[in-house]
């Protein structure tokens, strides 16, 4: 398991429990992702809190995840990312995709 | 190039979950090779996710249980040299050319491989085989193109931006592959 999922009304609070989000579990994290969206969640707060290291394949199920999202309505925001994560993520121009939050609290004050 | 180059070279075994272990070991012999020099950790972040990559990169391509990964430290750059004796390198532009080494007619060229709406990733061929990648950075869009593609551009992508020069290059004697991003140390 990759993801921690609280999910109130439709909202996904999913935690990535890895500290390193990597090809070793990219293709997990995109199965459990789409099951997600799959199975009713309207938003999704993906929390990277306990990321420390991210790569391409992560990075490239996370485009997929959104991919099969965006069609369906289903919104996914990121939050709690530490500032080499979002460095990377702001190198390949990711933050132009997605919504960046500091945290759940900010996250969900915006999704009203 | 700077001549006094301090050298380590580290050999792991390409399987997907030695990478992040491997990008620490690779770290820590960094650090204590420039211990007492301060290092921008912006530069050390670039260089952590080069590395990342670079083994990504031969976990899934080289065909090979092992690659060699040589970090060489001079007094104003870092060079990651990772070298494997998997398949040569072949990369499909957004033209659809097949751009394969080692080259038939090794001119210099600029094929565009990758385009997300933001940014364009090309791979300049040059005479000597060796292969330049470089980025040309577009106007921002709203909703980039970002999402047409896969992960496989993401790497390339990521070293190119990361690295202060980013190259590749095919040995056709020694049959071996040899991926090699340069950063620059000197703070401006």
């Amino acid at each position: 398991m990759i993801l921690e999922v609280n999910q109130i009304d439709g909202v996904a609070q999913a935690t990535i429990l890895p500290q390193e989000a990597s090809l070793d579990n990219a293709e997990l994290f995109k199965e459990e992702m789409i099951s997600l969206v799959a199975n009713g969640a309207r938003l999704i707060l993906l929390s990277f809190e306990n990321v420390n290291y991210i790569d391409s394949s992560f990075l490239g199920s996370l485009v997929v995840a959104l991919k099969y999202a965006m069609p369906r309505n289903v919104d996914i925001y990121l939050v709690s990312l530490k500032p080499d994560v979002k460095s990377l993520l702001t190198l390949i121009r990711m933050d132009k995709v997605f919504k960046i939050y500091t945290d759940y609290d900010q996250a969900m004050q915006a999704s009203k | 190039m700077d001549r006094d180059l301090d050298s380590v070279k580290v050999v792991f075994k390409c399987q997907r979950e030695e990478i992040p272990g491997t990008v620490g070991i690779c770290l820590n012999q960094i650090k204590e090779k420039t211990e007492g020099r301060s290092i921008d950790e912006a530069v050390l972040s670039r260089i952590k996710w080069a590395i990342a990559e670079l083994l990504t990169n031969a976990v899934k391509h080289s065909g090979e249980p092992e690659s060699a990964l040589t970090i060489k430290i001079g007094a104003d750059e870092l060079v990651l040299e990772k070298e494997d004796s998997g398949k040569p390198l072949v990369l499909i532009a957004l033209d659809k050319t097949q751009i394969a080494w080692p080259l038939e007619n090794p001119l210099s060229v600029d094929f565009a491989i990758y385009h997300n709406g933001m940014d364009s990733l090309y791979v300049r061929t040059h005479q000597s085989g060796k292969a330049i990648f470089f980025v040309e950075e577009l106007p921002e869009v709203l909703m980039p193109l970002l999402l047409s593609d896969t992960s496989e551009h993401f790497g390339l992508l990521i070293m190119t931006k990361a690295a202060d020069e980013f190259t590749y290059e095919y040995d056709p004697l020694k049959k071996i592959n040899r991926f090699m991003c340069l950063f620059n140390l000197k703070t401006n």
